[in-house]
């Protein structure tokens, strides 16, 4: 809502300076955007809050200054003469929709004389930034500008019967508005039509046919209170913002209706002359308002104000205030006030809603800056820790966190499909560019960024991001499950690594089993799945050959996702020592000749279980060696090594060549595997 | 020379090439198979180009035709082979890979610890300075319903903010009529469409629904909005939110609370005593509703909205606003965050540049 300082000044004294105003007026609810001069007068930008239409006029700005600074407020009280022939005789209004337009009042003035404004007002127009086009169109849209309450003025002679009906749009009616255009109606518009057509689309815009122009002699005034959901539906339909539709849309002053419509007659007749019909057609009436307890008044309890917020105003104080807005007291004694809240301010119905306007007028800044909360203890959540820590191994291992968009093409949501088959959840409009499922796996996103910092020759890319994934669920809203991704340069089992360090952090006992991978995007071989406690843990893999070309790779990747819900369930925060043997270990290196088949985790799986509790360690070496002629077809030498202690003394050698000859036994028996010669 | 002499040349050349490229079984096999037929100075595709110079005048365009397809169709075959020698080699080794060994450690040419993310950065120090004032981090679903997002923060069914072009409402894909794919609602509990949050304070409704106050939490978080990119909205960014809900809780404990929280956060780098000043402002879940400015830096900072709790939040999840009142504060992660960093696009946030994450 822009205000010209001039206009403001007609109806309150103004403070000293811009700034005093502005200052003020931004700490009590109308925050200063600009202030900008123009010519001997300024143009106040001030934001104006949904719930406070009743300052999208300059009445209304001025009401918050004279409240402010207790100044009085000069509202004109227009009396326009109305000489001419009785309403009825010149028009007519039906309103055959009241839901959507509860209040229409029609005013005509006969023998106007078309021409351009005097030079005062185009100037105030003008300091608004609104075009003037002629004295008609411009009275109409200055009251709109002083009460807030739209107007509009139709060319009486063009209206089909002289008459007007309100009344919803047809499915697939034509509508030709002032902007030339010609719009499609949905049938949800409210229309004001003449005896044939509709001639305005209510509340937000008039039609070319009826348009005043300079052979106008008869004007029709309407003001009228039509529905805001509906403007606002029509408005944005049609793409038609107009300052009414911004009004209608935020609600107007139901009593302010008649106000506007005399207002506008009387300027007219002093600009414009012509004769004013006697009387008004007003159809309709104010729609019903709810206060609370579905009292007529409201019901301020003294007490509450400090209940709420924890300063005291004197009662004196909470009256002034109350009255200055407007509002009638109907009752005051030592524990509360009743009023009735202004016409004006229907965001007031409520107690609450008292208090609110009794603080910004005294002032927030009288309200202390003073806690009395007691101390009371708060704990990161397991999740949290789990969290921070897995970000501390990340950080250590040389990763960078990245943050990604949870929406992604589809094209991306069928790239790889780890953790559900079912069908991604779309959004309504696009999130971002074509991204408009809703992801199921974090690795797409991961590698699109990959992509990027390959573009920019960025020499190392390692990075990892922490969010969640969704994966709909029949009926109802999705599963969010948090997941932890990892993309990196490295290969497999560098990337293996690192899972195995960030679950040695949070959950050291947890026992994963290997499942291979189906593939896609991620080389067969090179690719394994985690299993936890029967669910799904991990995915890790390196990119095939086809999975880099699918996100446009040049250099070799690897990634992982890791399901961090499945983790929770063996995550141990605070560890159990177990007491360390004084004793130091043997160990006995094994060099094992197994088919290539058969995998490492097999014979670590073998070793640990056959070799007792001596077995410390079972640490793997080596498994490259393959050749034919020494170790035959299809073999592979696996090297590794038996650390053995006791917790009870040294152990001897025969000691643990037992274990070892124990474990090679089972070896033999179990996977085939041989000593090798 | 006849042109059918030069097209027998080509067919010949190109029969050569498919078996040669075909058989070869290694890198270097194949290397000197390409200088052999398509090196640029003595191949024997460049020797048949030379002898395109004698050909009649009139056959001139089919021998260029013929000359140009049997080219490509070598290099296809050569493209194929590499191909070919690629996938085998991951094969043949393959064979012998063993992903469940342990894994191995990075070799990098330069040693460097990774650097978490500044909205992580950001919201774990809030969560920290928050954590000490009393206040326990929560979270909750990002895609919510009609009930949480909208009713029981006292938005109603009229309200702008609902509008479908201000919120990501969901549909789930089924199969329609001729194999399309048709767009159906994905609906909650009740019935209404789900959407991605437009803000934390969903999940302050989650946490009142099945706690009895006192209560003092937290809620962080990813929130969506279709806002159009640029340099200073995303659709998706980050916020905070805290609530504090309790007998006899004032607007006054809000300044005190947003007071030591900022004097807290920038404390490291600010002595001066940072100030809470309120303005007016207007949201349907708080009444009062105030926007909140701090003195920082010399100049008075606008950093997020706050207010008392509105009576009609409370009744929606059974709490009596005449037993209880409580106060609630929420700002955006990315703007404290852009701001303190001298982030000027908040777009790089999401690009993850690893030159700018390596700056935090």
């Amino acid at each position: 809502m822009i205000v010209s300082t001039e206009w403001l000044a007609e109806y309150v004294d103004l403070p000293a300076s811009v700034e005093e105003l502005t200052e003020r007026l931004t700490l009590s609810g109308l925050n200063l955007e600009e202030v900008q001069r123009v010519g001997d007068d300024n143009a106040i930008d001030l934001e104006v809050t949904s719930n406070r239409s009743d300052c999208l006029g300059h009445l209304g700005v001025a009401r918050e200054i004279a409240v402010l600074w207790d100044r009085p407020l000069k509202r004109p009280e227009p009396q326009p003469q109305d000489s001419g022939e009785p309403i009825a005789r010149a028009t007519s209004v039906t309103n055959n929709c009241p839901e959507l337009c509860a209040r229409y009042t029609a005013r005509v003035i006969k023998g106007v004389k078309i021409g351009p404004s005097p030079a005062w007002l185009q100037k105030r127009l003008q300091t608004l930034g609104i075009a003037t086009v002629n004295n008609v169109v411009d009275i109409t849209n200055y009251v709109m500008m002083e009460i807030g309450q739209p107007l509009h003025a139709f060319d009486h002679a063009k209206l089909a019967g002289g008459q007007i009906v309100v009344r919803r749009a047809t499915v697939g009616e034509k509508f030709t508005a002032i902007d030339h255009k010609t719009y499609d109606l949905s049938g949800d518009e409210v229309v004001i039509a003449d005896a044939r057509r509709p001639v305005a689309l209510g509340g937000v815009m008039g039609g070319a046919e009826t348009e005043i122009s300079d052979e106008t002699v008869d004007v029709l005034i309407e003001a009228a209170d039509f529905d805001p959901l509906t403007v606002r539906g029509a408005a944005r339909r049609h793409v038609l913002f107009s300052p009414s539709s911004y009004r209608f849309e935020r609600g107007v002053d139901p009593e302010g209706i008649d106000w506007a419509s005399r207002r506008c007659c009387e300027l007219i007749l002093e600009l414009a002359g012509g004769v004013l019909c006697e009387g008004v057609v007003d159809v309709g009436g104010p729609r019903p308002r709810q206060l609370e307890n579905n009292r007529d008044h409201i019901k301020l309890r003294y007490p509450q104000i400090e209940r709420v917020l924890g300063v005291v105003i004197p009662s004196e104080t909470v009256r002034k205030v109350l009255v200055d807005l407007g509002c009638v007291e109907t009752h005051n004694c030592d524990h509360c006030v009743k009023v009735v809240p202004p016409s004006w301010r229907a965001d007031l119905t409520r107690e609450v809603d008292l208090i609110e306007e009794v603080a910004r007028i005294y002032g927030y800044d009288k309200v202390p800056t003073a806690s009395q909360l007691p101390i009371v203890p708060s704990a990161l959540r397991r999740e949290d820790v789990v969290l921070d820590r897995i970000r501390r191994v990340l950080t250590a291992a040389g990763f960078d966190e990245a943050y990604t968009l949870s929406a992604v093409e589809p094209e991306l949501i069928d790239a790889f499909r780890p953790w559900t088959e079912k069908p991604a959840l779309s959004t309504s409009t696009s999130v971002l560019r074509g991204a408009t499922c809703l992801r199921q796996t974090l690795v797409p996103s991961l590698l699109v960024c990959r992509k990027t910092n390959e573009a920019l020759s960025n020499p190392v890319i390692e990075q990892f991001e922490i969010a969640k994934v969704y994966l709909p669920r029949d009926g109802g809203a999705p599963e969010e499950r948090r997941m932890l991704a990892i993309a990196s340069g490295g290969g497999l089992l560098e990337l293996k690594g690192v899972i195995e360090a960030l679950l040695r952090e949070v959950a050291p006992r947890a026992k994963y089993t290997h499942v291979a991978t189906s593939g896609g995007v991620l080389d067969a071989q090179r690719s394994v799945g985690l299993v936890l406690n029967g669910q799904p843990l991990c995915l890790l893999g390196e990119l095939s050959a086809a999975g880099r070309k699918r996100f446009g790779l040049r250099g070799p990747a690897s990634v992982a996702e890791l399901s961090l819900g499945v983790l929770m369930e063996s995550v141990e925060l605070v560890p159990t020592t177990v007491a360390l043997s004084p004793y130091p270990p043997v160990s006995r290196d094994v060099n094992l000749i197994v088919d290539e088949s058969i995998a490492w985790a097999q014979i670590e799986a073998v070793a640990c279980a056959t070799g007792g509790s001596l077995v410390e360690r079972v640490v793997f070496q080596d498994d490259s060696f393959r050749d034919a002629t020494q170790i035959g077809t299809g073999k592979k030498s696996v090297v590794f090594r038996l650390q053995l202690r006791s917790p009870d003394a040294t152990l001897t050698s025969d000691q643990a060549d037992g274990v070892v000859s124990r474990v090679l036994t089972a070896l033999e028996a179990d996977l085939g595997g041989k000593l090798r010669a | 020379m006849a042109l059918a002499d030069f097209l027998a040349e080509l067919n010949s050349l190109a029969s050569d090439a498919q078996a040669a490229f075909e058989k070869a079984t290694d890198n270097d096999a194949l290397e000197a198979l390409r200088v052999e037929f398509l090196g640029a100075k003595a191949g024997r595709l460049k020797a048949i180009q030379k002898g395109m110079g004698s050909v009649d005048k009139t056959d001139k365009p089919a021998a260029g035709q013929r000359f140009n397809a049997v080219k490509e169709l070598v290099e296809q075959t050569l493209e194929a082979a590499l191909t070919r020698l690629a996938s085998a080699t991951t094969t043949s080794s393959a064979e012998a890979f063993d992903a469940t060994r342990p894994g191995k450690p990075y070799h990098r040419s330069e040693w460097r610890v990774g650097r978490l993310h500044p909205i992580t950065q950001t919201i774990e120090r809030m969560k920290e300075i928050m954590g000490r004032l009393g206040f326990t981090a929560v979270e909750g679903p990002e895609v919510e319903d009609d009930h949480h997002n909208f009713v029981a923060l006292n938005i109603p069914e009229s309200h702008p903010a609902r509008d479908p072009l201000d919120n990501f409402y969901l549909a789930t894909a089924v199969a329609g009529q001729n194999g399309t794919a048709e767009r159906l609602a994905a609906a909650g509990p009740d019935g209404k469409p789900l959407l991605l949050r437009s803000q934390t304070s969903t999940v302050q409704i989650r946490v009142l629904e099945e706690t009895p106050p006192p209560v003092r939490i937290v809620s962080l978080g990813r929130v969506y909005r279709p806002d159009t990119a640029d340099a200073t909205h995303y659709p998706m960014f980050h916020q905070i939110e805290g609530l504090c809900v309790a007998p006899g809780v004032t607007m006054a404990d809000l300044k005190g609370v947003l007071q030591m929280f900022w004097q807290s956060y920038f404390g490291m780098e600010s002595n001066e005593p940072i100030e809470v000043r309120f303005r007016p402002s207007f949201f349907p879940f708080t009444e009062p509703s105030v926007e909140c400015d701090i003195w920082h830096d010399g100049k008075w900072m606008e950093i997020g909205g706050a207010g008392m709790v509105d009576p009609n939040v409370l009744r929606a999840v059974g709490y009596d606003p005449e037993e209880v009142t409580g106060f609630a504060f929420g700002l955006g992660i990315e703007r404290i965050c852009m701001r303190q960093h001298g982030i000027t696009d908040i777009r790089d946030l999401y690009t993850n540049d690893v030159r700018f994450l390596a700056q935090f």
